[in-house]
């Protein structure tokens, strides 16, 4: 506790010295909760967009559809499978989707097409695509014909409301298949590639084109979020109890691009951090060693008087994490406050930068999010560095022999 | 107002004299080089931090602009070509309803005079489903002249099995990727199902003659590439093309052939550079830009406070020392320069030795740093998983330009309360 007192007191002999250093180290903790937030958020924002727009939190196939993604690989859609999926703990909602490929033509232009069939109620407890429609309607639950285009793909079919396609595939049962769809509604995907390629109908619609009755794809899966997509996971492996004719995965391994992206993206962003934390670092250092040599007579005066090297050593590196400690925590009273109010108003992107976060698949909407490790690994870092910084001056202090210490000036 | 004017001529004269001070006098400055290395281990300290600054942000940097330039190259070299030229139209409606219907004969005339042209070559583009005995999916074909395609792109370097194409009739060439979706291997039989230009279902049977693998994961999971005359029998086009793609001798030249082109072809064609092609790739450069300069202002920001916090230290336990040079008949302009010429050496000195650790960064990976264990999610966003940094001259002169200015504010402070001090004062000070 005297200690305590005492290197407090040694932090503020120099004001104006500590008052730099700890201005510094604010900047710092505050750059780190910020862009640690901002990345956070933007990761997770990519991950409930991907989750929300087509994966699930976790989806459930017919073994080896993940690896093949062809119609040969199915579920069987049966009230067994219902009650299973009704009774997992954790599941907050699921949809059954028949996926393939078609060729869609209107007039002379025609594009390849992923075929979504989806029961629209059921979908909408699971992704947002309903709420994504431009105009139009969503597709009708009962096999009707009406089809869903992306923005892009109707503009580039040149189809609106109304229009009448030609959809041209194969089915399962490898025969040609083809049919006309009247367009229903436009949808606008954030995904670019989805929004010019994806065409929605209906599942009942699907499951009669691509002679798949009582069969689907796919099951994709609402969890509460991506941190609790494994534990579902879980629970519904369980509930199916071993059938090996069904595969459940996650989101992490349904997209296995996305999180190496995020990844990358993470790794960029603290090799910058680390960066900023060592320059400070050496701010600390510099500092430390600056008052621990202008006391070396003081310093000595101690020594002389009995206080055991080891305290010394202490003290200066209490002196140290105080230093740091002022710092960290004025950043963040500083930091916290700014990531709560973006966090509670996001910022919308415009021109240039909202058509690069399409290329991502997202809106365009910066979102920040502060997750409790944020703050705590600030502080683990910050103080960190401060113990690293002040063991080369606490060791010289400690080391200093009274009698040449007394004698420097 | 009298009393203002006064003290803005006064302050006029004073930074004159510094400015005077600061260029003229070679003894300041041999005195600020000794004054810097008084004290050597804080200056090494701070030389440390400068130069740890210094180098991580040239590296990252350099890293970053490797990214992009590979980002950049891996577009044009697999398929854009550094200019593309259509039918009006093209561009807002891609599709073959969209084509050249002279073959491109006008635009192969111009481009056969022109300067700065190294190849061309026509393509034919649409959509259609491929469908193998397993599985279907859709594709975009791509219909292209072997020969001159391969002085376009490097596609007929990325067959990692089987061949290139080489004129033998109905022969398809697609990514890995697609290859194991369909499940279908070298010599397999696929259908290609798509509409002709009049609109009507037309299909075709090739054999898969290569498979290919680029560094972009859209092409190799979704694009087929097939031999002109087929796809143009396919659409039923005559010998009408899609485009003609472009390759320069010098990139940055682009801009004068496409108007150049625009001038020669007229109002009949669209003619684009790759920047146009790629709007995303442009917006993705410039983005890339502004975090470099966020991550230069953060980094700078916490040196100049290391920087300034030296100085001041120097200069507060020299107040005596000043003291006793201005009252033996040193100017206060003077110290001023002094103090100046000592925080531009320590940043000079930071400056070298970052440098230096650049340079052995660099150096270390000259080769490149390989990524290919997150490799797909580089590929999804057209990024080779090998990256070689790049450094251009700009993000030399940056940080340097940016840690003088640093320095000198960073010690401009301490130094002016440096020379304002009265030496009876100073003198009094321990």
């Amino acid at each position: 506790m005297l200690e305590l007192r005492l290197a407090w007191r040694n932090v503020w002999r120099n004001r104006r010295r500590t008052g730099l250093t700890v201005a510094a180290t604010v900047f710092a903790v505050t750059l780190v909760v910020v862009f640690v937030a901002m990345a956070a958020g933007l990761h997770e924002k990519m991950i409930e967009d991907a989750v929300r727009l087509q994966s699930g939190h976790v989806a459930a196939a017919g073994r080896g559809y993940f690896e093949e993604r062809t119609l040969d690989q199915f579920l069987e859609l049966d009230q067994e499978l219902f009650d299973e999926l009704d009774g997992a703990p954790g599941v907050l909602g699921w949809a059954p989707r028949v996926i393939s490929f078609g060729l869609l033509s209107k007039d002379t232009d025609a594009r390849g097409v992923g075929v979504l069939g989806v029961d629209p109620e059921r979908e909408s407890s699971v992704t947002t695509l309903a709420g994504r429609l431009k105009r139009g309607d969503f597709v009708s639950a009962e096999a009707s014909r009406g089809i869903v285009l992306g923005e892009r793909l109707a503009d580039n079919l040149d189809a609106d409301l109304g229009d009448v396609l030609l959809l041209f595939s194969q089915s399962y049962s490898l025969e040609t298949a083809y049919d006309l769809f009247t367009v229903v509604g436009v949808i606008k995907f954030p995904d670019i590639t989805m929004d010019r390629s994806v065409a929605v109908i209906s599942l009942a619609d699907a499951q009669a084109f691509f002679a798949y009755e009582g069969r689907a794809s796919e099951v994709a899966v609402l969890a509460k979020d991506a941190d609790h997509a494994a534990a579902v996971a879980a629970s519904l492996r369980t509930a199916i109890d071993g059938d090996a004719q069904v595969d459940v995965r996650t989101w992490d391994k349904l997209m296995p691009d996305l999180v190496q992206f995020i990844f990358i993206d993470d790794a960029g962003m603290y090799i910058m951090l680390v960066i900023l934390v060592v320059v400070v670092g050496f701010g600390i250092l510099n500092t430390i060693l600056m008052s621990v040599l202008e006391r070396t007579r003081e310093l000595g005066v101690l020594l002389a008087l009995g206080l055991r090297p080891g305290a010394v050593f202490r003290l200066v590196y209490v002196e140290s994490l105080l230093l740091a400690g002022v710092g960290l925590l004025i950043g963040l009273a500083i930091g916290i406050p700014i990531v709560l109010y973006l966090q509670a108003n996001p910022i919308p992107l415009g021109g240039d930068l909202a058509q690069a976060t399409e290329l991502f698949g997202m809106d365009p909407v910066m979102t920040w999010k502060l997750k409790p490790m944020n703050p705590i690994g600030s502080c683990i870092t910050i103080l960190g560095v401060a113990a690293l910084a002040a063991f080369y001056p606490a060791l010289k202090a400690a080391r200093g022999r009274p009698v040449d210490a007394l004698r420097s000036v | 107002m009298k009393d203002l004017q006064r003290r803005l001529r006064e302050d006029g004269v004073f930074v004159r004299a510094v400015l005077l001070a600061f260029e003229r006098d070679a003894f300041l400055r041999r005195i600020a080089w000794r004054n810097v290395w008084r004290n050597g281990r804080r200056t090494v300290v701070v030389v440390i931090a400068i130069a740890v600054g210094i180098a991580g942000t040239v590296l990252s940097m350099a890293i970053n602009f490797g990214m992009v330039v590979q980002m950049v190259e891996t577009a044009i070299a697999t398929d854009l070509g550094h200019l593309q030229i259509h039918a009006r139209g093209y561009e807002d409606d891609p599709g073959l309803a969209r084509r050249l219907d002279d073959g491109g004969r006008m635009g192969i005339a111009a481009l056969d005079v022109a300067e700065n042209v190294t190849a061309w070559a026509p393509r034919v583009r649409s959509d259609g489903l491929l469908t193998s005995p397993r599985a279907s999916a859709g594709v975009s074909v791509l219909a292209i002249d072997p020969e001159r395609e391969a002085r376009i792109t490097v596609l007929a370097d990325s067959v990692t099995q089987g061949a290139y194409l080489d004129g033998e009739k109905r022969r398809i060439l697609i990514g890995e990727a697609l290859a194991e979706r369909l499940r279908v291997r070298l010599g397999s039989k696929v259908v290609l199902s798509a509409t002709d230009v009049r609109g009507d279902l037309a299909g075709e049977a090739f054999r898969v003659r290569g498979l290919f693998r680029t560094p972009s994961s859209e092409l190799n999971r979704s694009t087929v590439y097939l031999q002109l005359e087929e796809a143009q029998r396919l659409f039923a086009m005559g010998d009408a093309i899609s485009e003609l793609a472009v390759r320069t001798a010098d990139r940055d030249r682009v801009v004068g052939l496409q108007r150049h082109l625009v001038e020669e072809l007229g109002e009949g064609v669209e003619v684009r550079n790759w920047e146009q092609l790629a709007p995303l790739l442009v917006y993705f450069v410039d983005m890339f830009d502004q975090m470099a300069w966020i991550v230069y202002a953060a980094v700078f920001i916490a040196m100049a406070f290391g920087i300034a916090n030296v100085m001041l230290m120097s200069v507060f336990e020299r107040t005596r020392e000043i003291g006793v040079i201005t009252s033996i008949g040193m100017s206060g302009p003077r110290v001023v320069a002094m103090v100046t010429w000592e925080s531009l050496f320590l940043v000079g000195v930071g400056l070298v030795a970052g440098f230096v650790l650049s340079a052995t960064g660099l150096f270390l990976l000259r080769d490149g740093i390989d990524l290919s264990r997150w490799g797909e999610g580089l590929n999804s966003m057209g990024v080779p998983s090998t990256i070689v940094p790049v450094v251009r001259t700009k993000d030399l002169v940056a940080p340097t330009v940016v840690a003088a200015v640093t320095g000198i504010l960073a010690g401009l402070w301490p130094a002016v309360r440096a020379s304002r001090a009265r030496p009876a004062e100073a003198l009094r000070h321990v």
